[in-house]
């Protein structure tokens, strides 16, 4: 193992030409992550509520529409936004954005099921004393529903989040220059140091996705200790 | 392939559409984007010091990009994405050492070929004798590329194993997962020059196809087209293109080749 080959890319791998250049690298795929994961979360917390909130006929919708992009690859739906959207409709989404909307379309998807859930997790008897009191519906939902919903769903969006994370590497198939193609990049070159390249970028995966769990686990804690 | 067939029905859908003359809308934008690959080396890969795509194809995109008095701005591919960035409009040329071949200049335009080249194999030293072996072998290829196609065409019975990129096909040959892999003759003496162990390698000494590599350019655009030709058969004539072959394969260069194929040629001279 030959670790002088990450020493003299280090840069590069971290923030890619930044700043005489376009951000890339880990920074991108920070920047992807939390990007998608703020939109997919605010999709997921919407589209979640409107599951649990909206009549029969609009349920069977909303969950046909979400079942769609839960179906699909999230590296086709890049491919599409990407070749396919300038070709139908003459739109032209840059390489960043493509993904950004897929990552945070699918996890929005998968999240909302999360939220929905949580929910119907709560018993009947929560909504019966809120409504008793006087609250309207939405009220007893922002104040009581989802305060109690919103800790049991913690570990569900950290899941996504974490997924989300690493599917940041199917950037590659547009050329966006994220860790995972700055990597490739680096190892085509070289060639030969392909188990140190990707042990490394590996490595960085790890620790963002251990961060992510980390900030988590603190902010639940802190939440915890004010809510006694 | 999904990819392919999701190109093919991009091409279905962008047929119907009328095109503006290319030439004056790169000329009007006074920037010319190019595909260019950025893991292969000499062709395009990223360069060690100013971490930006040079290599031979990325010369001549220059030099056209120069010709037009224009910005170059270079979009990296890989060998799969070459026809879809082309026919979405993300880029107005393909350099990225495109082969010419009928099905896909059913679908984008060609100039004539800049750089030529044999379908060529990399295996262990004494491995390879002649192309009767290779049905029997595994052999790793790019995805996407005419090798990979004519590897099956050619040899139905030889277990086919794509790669993404040629470094990791590379990567396999060397871990043992496959026993040979194929590329062009010119990649795979320059892939061999950069190996630390090249001593343990060798090209194959023979060649099952010849690659005939040019521009690739939007369908249709034919006064890009004759455009391109007459710049390329200029750059032959001013030694521009002798000039760009002897940086990567010239007596001094790292993998050194000679240079058997001339811009107006239309075949590969016999050694």
């Amino acid at each position: 193992m030959d670790f002088t080959i990450i020493r003299s890319n280090l840069a590069y791998l971290l923030w890619g030409t930044w700043p005489d250049g376009p951000i890339g690298g880990a920074a991108l795929t920070l920047i992807l992550s939390v990007g998608s994961a703020l939109v997919s979360g605010v999709l997921g917390l919407g589209l979640g509520v409107a599951l649990a909130m909206s009549s029969q006929r609009l349920r069977i919708v909303l969950t046909a529409v979400l079942g769609f992009f839960r179906a699909i690859p999230v590296l086709m739906l890049i491919f599409w936004t990407y070749f396919l959207l300038p070709l139908a409709f003459g739109i032209d989404v840059p390489g960043v954005l493509s993904v950004m909307f897929s990552l945070s379309l699918i996890g929005g998807a998968y999240l909302s099921h999360s939220v929905y859930a949580g929910i119907r997790g709560i018993a009947k008897g929560q909504w019966e004393a809120g409504l008793s009191v006087g609250l309207t519906r939405g009220a007893v939902l922002r104040h009581v529903v989802l305060p109690q919903a919103l800790r049991m769903m913690l570990p569900s969006f950290i899941n996504q989040w974490v997924s989300l994370i690493k599917d940041t590497s199917l950037a590659y198939i547009v050329g966006v220059g994220e860790l995972s193609f700055l990597a490739a990049q680096v190892n085509s070159r070289t060639m030969v140091y392909p188990a140190e390249v990707f042990l490394f970028v590996g490595m960085i995966y790890f620790t963002i996705c251990c961060g992510l769990d980390l900030l988590a686990r603190q902010t639940l804690r802190r939440h915890e200790g004010r809510a006694r | 392939m999904k990819l392919r067939s999701l190109a093919l029905l991009g091409l279905l859908l962008v047929s119907g559409l009328a095109h503006a003359d290319r030439l004056d809308d790169i000329k009007k934008a006074g920037v010319l984007r190019v595909a260019a690959f950025d893991g292969n080396p000499p062709f395009g890969y990223i360069d060690e010091q100013s971490k930006k795509i040079v290599g031979l194809d990325v010369d001549y995109a220059e030099a056209f990009a120069k010709k037009l008095g224009v910005k170059l701005e270079l979009v990296p591919t890989n060998p799969a994405n070459r026809i879809p960035l082309l026919t979405s409009n993300k880029v107005d040329l393909v350099f990225a050492n495109f082969t010419i071949t009928e099905e896909r200049a059913k679908v984008v335009d060609f100039s004539i070929p800049y750089i030529a080249s044999g379908q060529q194999f990399l295996a262990r030293k004494g491995f390879l004798k002649s192309p009767d072996q290779i049905g029997g072998l595994k052999v790793g290829a790019d995805k996407g590329t005419t090798m990979e196609s004519t590897l099956r065409e050619k040899y139905p019975s030889a277990k086919v194993i794509s790669y993404d990129d040629t470094p990791f096909a590379l990567a396999a040959l060397r871990n043992g997962n496959v026993q040979a892999i194929t590329q062009d003759g010119t990649k795979l003496v320059a892939l061999l020059a950069n190996l630390p162990d090249k001593s343990k390698y060798e090209v194959s000494p023979f060649a099952i196809s010849e690659e005939l590599e040019g521009v690739g350019i939007p369908k249709g655009e034919t006064r890009l087209v004759s455009y391109i030709n007459d710049w390329l058969r200029e750059a032959e004539k001013d030694g521009t293109a002798q000039k760009i072959y002897d940086k990567y394969f010239g007596p001094k260069s790292k993998s050194p080749l000679p240079r058997l194929f001339k811009i107006g040629e239309s075949h590969i001279r016999e050694k």
